[in-house]
């Protein structure tokens, strides 16, 4: 596989991004994850760890062409807010699915991050998981 | 022979009264009566708190900075310390034990949802993740006990002001936190008490005002008020949330059962990202 698309992502490492609204956890503290970058990667989702208190995605890609491909974990909010919040399913993404992946990177420089966007390439179909996005009355 | 047969049993009557009076009084025990019909009625008169309710996280972002509790030197100097470890990237993990977030520490500084629930006698609230978040509040007029044992939500008991419940807790175990995020906060410590004024602020906002009172952390009462949405979208309903469940990975073992294997996490309370 080819993991990080020529033409439509041309740069597949964006550092530096302002922080866009960020995931959080459901009960620690998301700073060991650089907020203040954004970085993504292309891939294939190799597990799909839907539980509580934490979703967890492990995909294989690279962040930039010419790597080679590599494991990493993408760390999320629960099940619940990411239904709520991202509009996820437990099927929504799945093992095999092609991606790409936006995410906050580890501060200690290990191949993971917080999820911020994943995308499906098949389909375009897009999930986010910002919980303080919620933060009105009688959403839809 | 007939005379001695009488002494002896009078002589053990006498004993078995002598027992029996130097047994404890028995307490009669306290039964909870059955509900009426009027009792069900009366939750009717009660304001409409269905739904479920979820948390302003960013005002509890806010507060952390502007309305820091008034700790004593040696909290304070913890909570320093806390913030900058936050700050420098190693958030201290104060919940990923995945022991119950407690009181207060679930009203302070929850992003999970729960929903509030009437029956006769008593107010109930359930909250997502952290092993299902329960708390009872005695609304059937009943005091605390005198010695409760100490559990991570306390003992709590309510009564109506007009529409605004306030809830009386104690007997909070003193390892429970009073906790600004997610990162930061003290252990109470002990003798901890907690008054909640909890109303709808409008028509779908819900307010808990919280004076907590914990002599052995703090110079003085502390008072905040925590926010919740209400939301209705079937979507929101509480689900199962097992913290724990996150430490495990789901298996098939070697008999072909679905298991729950062990899976490693950092201090931090993540997976192990690879190298």
């Amino acid at each position: 596989m080819k993991p990080c698309l020529k033409g439509v992502i041309p740069w597949c490492a964006i550092l530096g991004l302002a922080a866009a609204p960020y995931p959080v956890a459901a009960h620690h503290s998301t700073t060991m994850f650089d907020h203040a970058k954004s970085v993504r990667i292309a891939g294939v989702v190799k597990e799909v760890h839907w539980t509580n208190p934490h979703v967890a995605i492990f995909v294989f890609g690279t962040a930039k062409d010419g790597d080679e491909p590599t494991m990493w974990l993408m760390e999320m909010t629960s099940p619940g807010n990411l239904v709520r919040a991202g509009g996820w399913s437990r099927t929504a993404v799945k093992p095999g699915d092609k991606v790409t992946v936006d995410f906050s990177p580890l501060r200690d420089g290990k191949k993971g991050g917080a999820l911020k966007k994943i995308t499906l390439l098949a389909t375009g179909q897009f999930y986010t998981a910002d919980i303080r996005a919620q933060e009105r009355p009688n959403l839809e | 022979m007939r005379y001695r047969l009488r002494a002896v049993l009078l002589a053990s009557l006498a004993l078995a009264t002598l027992v029996r009076a130097a047994e404890p009084a028995k307490e009669k025990p306290v039964i909870n009566p059955p509900p009426t019909a009027k009792d069900w009625a009366d939750l009717a008169k009660l304001p409409d708190w269905s739904g479920v309710w979820n948390p302003k996280i960013t005002d509890q972002d806010a507060q952390a900075k502007t309305n820091m509790p008034p700790w004593n030197p040696k909290a304070a100097a913890l909570v320093a310390h806390q913030l900058a470890e936050e700050k420098a990237g190693r958030p201290p993990p104060l919940f990923v034990n995945c022991l119950p977030e407690a009181m207060p520490g679930w009203m302070l500084v929850t992003h999970n949802a729960m929903e509030i629930l009437f029956t006769p006698g008593r107010v109930t609230m359930l909250g997502e993740s952290d092993g299902n978040r329960l708390r009872r509040i005695y609304t059937d007029g009943r005091p605390h006990p005198d010695d409760p044992d100490p559990t991570f939500h306390g003992h709590s008991i309510g009564h109506w002001e007009g529409d605004t419940l306030v809830v009386d807790t104690v007997g909070v175990r003193p390892q429970a936190f009073i906790a600004i995020s997610e990162a930061a906060g003290v252990p109470n410590n002990g003798d901890m008490r907690v008054i909640e004024r909890i109303h709808l602020a409008d028509k779908d906002i819900l307010h808990v005002e919280l004076e907590i009172i914990a002599p052995r952390v703090l110079t003085k009462p502390w008072k905040t008020t925590r926010i919740f949405f209400r939301q209705r979208a079937r979507k929101f309903d509480i689900v199962e949330g097992v913290c724990l469940e996150g430490y495990h990975v789901e298996k098939t073992d070697k008999d072909g059962n679905a298991v729950f294997v062990y899976t490693p996490h950092n201090v931090g309370g993540n997976r192990i990202a690879p190298d």
